[in-house]
């Protein structure tokens, strides 16, 4: 079957296996390899991506059901001159990254909930990377992380 | 003490931007030409022989292009450390469900699954063994190799045992006011790594030698059994190490067997072979934290004295040996806990069963008797009416004291410093006494308690006298004046490749960003032995150390050759060399000029640890150089109409030394408490007779961030005289006391004791597990289907 989506802004096209899942579309056909497998039944969140604006688990999504809609990969993400953005930056700055195996799906994560609520309490922060697990951090240096990044994005809306 | 420009200051992980940016490459990120895709047949049985292996339709499927048994390794691919008992793919019997027998490379994954289908493996089913307290009885089914009456085996099942030896507790015990006599069980626990298994093999021309990136815990191991077990020498095999998905302990033996079977298929198929583990056959092919039944006696004084403990402990090893037996050691040297006593004796068996197998896994035995000589000593103090932190600052080892083991300890102790500041820090005395008050109304079903729970804890650093221990360092300085640094030790995301670059950095006074610190691959970095027990930091930041020192000579004597001055005239201002007449040369200036001088800007530095010394006949010596102490504090809420508990806080404090990666270590720290949160309340790997029950995530649960309190942590950086820069280890002490800190505030909160972990709803609720129907044995082995 013929796929035909956006990835971060760029029109792709490939052949695949109608069942594929967007996971495995995007790094075995696309070899896009920043999201990750984990669980493979959408419990452990490292396979997260941006479908249309929402956080999904593309392992669960199949690239059928992602086909002529937009998907942002942890490619997509980054300043505009192709660094860290104010969020990954935070993430570096705080401690977030250990292995560094969630962190693609985490950043998904923090990105997705900040387009949402831009003022979040650690609470709502907590809940809502509550659908990836992380073994290495203990979560408390990626909730630092996404809550300064919090701060940084409402001060620069500010100004 | 100088003033430190890197060591303790915020720096960032050395690798963190590739890693947030997603380019970070982990082994299964490796996508190559004619790359072929492998996975294993495994054993659907727990135990029994291999009656035959056909292969011969299999390899008649299109693009199927290698199939290996154990035929096909040198000596049937035996291996094993300490004990050598495993194989490569099971050859002759398999010993737990999972085994892998036959590995298969295609071209594509509906080859790959023809041939997996397409195999004939007749297999002959053994009466097992499931319960390790059955292990040793007189009829029990013989699961390792030696016959029952063989020499130093004289139990049969019995792989090991250990003691310790210190007077006769009997004697004590029988003068004691109060005495705990009680069993404590805990469970198999899985790594649960996010990244699973994986490995890829590239042959080189004409199959002559082979490369395998792989994570693991030493690559050196890695490289040496391929040695063995494929009969190449040693400079045909080449180990790199990828970005490892955390390891936790959990990458050796099971990854040794992947990273074999890819490079035998590699060299039979003579194209790359990659092999990535789904998550269900990583939870049943993998080993797990073992198993541990303990029976301790404790008895005090009633003026609150700890006087003697008696230990026996049974460690389940499943159907190999694994690391378990450097397991139990260490449970055996630990089983008493941090404490003073006039007498005690430990005993710890370690048996063969067929419940998969056990291995490393963080903490590595003291994690298991951590929770229970914890939850017996605040049983005593309880049963003696005394504040439990009151009762381990009575009884805890002090500087100079001598352990059960007659360990003359030294000035570093500092356990007394972690329980003075775990207790302010954590309110502890308000807080207990308004808990202690509100218990004291009568509960009604639904309402919340809240408790607080300590727990201490010590924790021997590195290997101990299990084998001589050492690392290596190497560093250059390249042409355009950057520095290369390599260990033979691995970071897996535990942070040392940022350790080791801050230890250079500081003592050659060079910014952090002209040096390089290289992922280990065996043909750059010096054997270090394995990356385990919490030794990165000591053993390899001490090497590290050793070679930043001889680089540091070498431009000295450069330097004092410019300035035309004695080294000792020379001093330093950040990257500058300032000689008596106080004209700077940089850093530059100093290295050009060393060349120039022919010196050789390449130093090794290599780093033994002090001598160990332990007698397994009479129990006694040396286990350890050294301890590193610590005590949490836990809060927990407890619903009593559900029984569900939520842990609200956590306080830990840490005898770390000087901390040189502040970053790092708290997160070493969270999250070794949150792997400990986990195996307290939740994470459980079942075996039923044999079977796993937990095959993925969605039932084998870990911490999520909703889980998790936020933590305070806080650090007695007391220097330790053997360590760089004064730096202790601390990647398994953080997690340690985490499950019995958690499980005595359970206690405080609600009068019940979880002597069983994990504490479920039931256990913390009825004090008892529910009785569960039917046979769960077939269903989780979906091992072989798409």
């Amino acid at each position: 079957m013929k796929f035909e989506l956006t990835v971060n802004g760029v029109r792709q096209s490939s052949e695949a296996p109608a069942d594929i899942s967007l996971l495995h579309f995007l790094r075995d056909n696309l070899r896009m390899t920043g999201t990750k497998e984990g669980c493979n039944v959408g419990e452990c969140g490292a396979c997260s991506v941006l479908l249309d604006g929402k956080l999904v688990n593309s392992c669960l999504v199949l690239a059928a059901q992602a086909n002529g809609r937009e998907v942002i990969t942890i490619e997509g993400i980054h300043a505009p001159d192709g660094g860290p953005n104010d969020l990954q930056q935070a993430f570096i700055e705080y401690g977030a990254v250990q292995c560094g195996y969630c962190t693609p799906g985490m950043v998904l994560a923090g990105e997705a909930l900040l387009n949402s609520n831009p003022k979040p309490t650690r609470l709502e922060i907590r809940e809502a990377i509550a659908g990836n697990l992380c073994r290495c951090t203990g979560y408390q240096q990626i909730v630092d992380a996404i809550e300064a990044a919090a701060i940084h994005r409402q001060e620069a809306g500010h100004d | 003490m100088t003033e430190k420009q890197f060591i303790g200051k915020p720096t960032n992980r050395v690798d963190a931007l590739e890693k947030v940016m997603g380019t970070a490459r982990f082994s299964c990120d490796y996508y190559l030409p004619d790359m072929l895709v492998a996975r294993c047949y495994r054993s659907p049985l727990p135990h029994a022989r291999i009656k035959l292996i056909d292969s011969s339709e299999a390899l008649k499927i299109p693009g199927v292009k290698a199939i290996i048994t154990s035929e096909d390794f040198e000596n049937h691919g035996r291996f094993g450390f300490p004990i050598v008992d495993m194989y490569m793919l099971a050859y002759a019997r398999v010993r737990f469900a999972g085994d892998p027998i036959v590995a298969v490379a295609a071209e594509d994954e509906d080859s790959l699954q023809a041939a997996l289908k397409a195999l004939v493996v007749e297999l002959e089913p053994l009466p097992g063994v499931f319960d390790p307290r059955n292990a040793l009885d007189s009829d029990a089914p013989l699961i390792g190799e030696n016959p029952r009456d063989a020499e130093g085996h004289p139990r049969g099942n019995l792989l090991i045992d250990y003691i310790v030896r210190q007077a006769d507790p009997d004697t004590v015990l029988a003068k004691c006011d109060v005495v705990v006599d009680d069993e404590y069980t805990t469970m198999h626990q899985e790594h649960a790594y996010i990244e699973t298994e994986g490995a890829v093999a590239v042959p080189w021309s004409g199959n002559s030698g082979v490369t395998v990136y792989a994570g693991c815990q030493s690559p050196f191991n890695a490289r040496d059994n391929l040695v063995r077990t494929l009969g190449l020498a040693e400079e045909d095999v080449r180990v790199i190490q990828p970005y490892v998905g955390g390891a936790f302990g959990g990458k050796d033996d099971t990854m040794y067997q992947t990273i074999a079977q890819v490079a035998k298929l590699a060299l039979v198929a003579g194209r790359p072979v990659k092999m990535v583990l789904s998550r269900e056959e990583s939870l049943i092919a993998s080993y797990k934290r073992d198993a541990m039944v303990m029976k301790y006696k404790v008895g005090a004084s009633k003026d609150g004295i700890l006087k003697a403990c008696k230990f026996h402990g049974i460690v389940d090893s499943g159907g190999y040996s694994a690391i378990t037996p450097f397991t139990a050691w260490r449970s055996t040297i630990h089983a008493m806990g941090p404490y003073r006593y006039e007498a005690c004796h430990v005993d710890t068996d370690v048996v063969y069963t067929n419940n998969g197998y056990a291995g490393a896994f963080r903490g590595f035995g003291n994690t298991e008797v951590c929770y229970a000589i914890e939850m017996a000593v605040d049983d005593i103090a309880s049963q003696l009416h005394l504040d439990p932190m009151d009762f381990r600052l009575k009884n805890c080892l002090r500087p100079g004291d001598t352990t059960s083991h007659g360990q003359k300890l030294g000035e570093d102790v500092a356990l007394v410093d972690c329980l003075e500041q775990v207790r302010r820090i954590s309110d502890w005395d308000n807080r207990r006494k308004l808990y202690d008050r509100e218990h004291q109304a009568p509960t009604s079903q639904g309402e919340f308690r809240q408790g607080i729970g300590v727990a201490a804890l010590f924790h021997g650093m590195s290997l101990g006298a299990e084998g001589k221990d050492f690392a290596v360092g190497t560093l250059r300085i390249n042409d355009d004046n950057t520095l290369t640094l390599t260990s033979g030790l691995t970071d897996y995301g535990n942070g040392s490749r940022t350790v080791f670059t801050l230890i250079v950095a500081e003592t050659l006074g060079i910014h952090p960003d002209r040096i390089k610190m290289l992922r280990p691959d065996t043909n750059t970095a010096m054997n270090s032995g394995p990356t385990v027990a919490s030794r990165a930091t000591v053993l390899g930041g001490n090497a590290t150390r050793v070679t930043a020192m001889r680089m540091d000579t070498l431009l000295l004597t450069a330097a004092a050759d410019l300035l035309g001055c004695p080294i000792v005239n020379i001093h330093r201002n950040g990257e500058m060399y300032i000689g008596p007449d106080e004209e700077p040369v940089t850093y530059e200036q100093v290295v050009e000029h060393a060349r120039e001088m022919g010196l050789v800007l390449s130093t090794i530095g290599r780093w033994n640890a002090p001598e160990n010394h332990w007698s397994f006949e009479s129990g006694s010596g040396k286990p350890y150089f050294a301890y590193h102490y610590g005590a949490q504090v836990a809060e927990v809420q407890v619903d009593t109409g559900t029984g569900k508990v939520e842990v609200t806080n956590i306080w830990a404090v840490h005898n770390t030394g000087t901390v040189i990666f502040p970053q790092g270590i708290l997160g070493q720290v969270y999250g070794g408490i949150t792997q400990g949160l986990g195996y307290a309340l939740m994470e459980r790997v079942d075996y039923d007779q044999g079977y796993i029950q937990t095959t993925n995530f969605d039932e084998y649960l870990i911490p999520t961030a909703l889980d998790v309190p936020d933590i305070t942590a806080e650090f007695v950086e007391k220097p330790f005289a053997d360590g760089p820069f004064g730096a202790k280890n601390i990647a398994e002490p953080g997690m340690v006391p985490a499950a019995p800190a958690i499980v005595n505030a359970i206690f405080h909160a609600t009068g019940r004791r979880i002597k069983n972990l994990p504490a479920n709803l039931e256990r913390v609720l009825i004090g008892k597990d529910l009785r569960k129907e039917g046979s769960n044995k077939a269903c989780k082995l979906g091992l072989h289907q798409e």
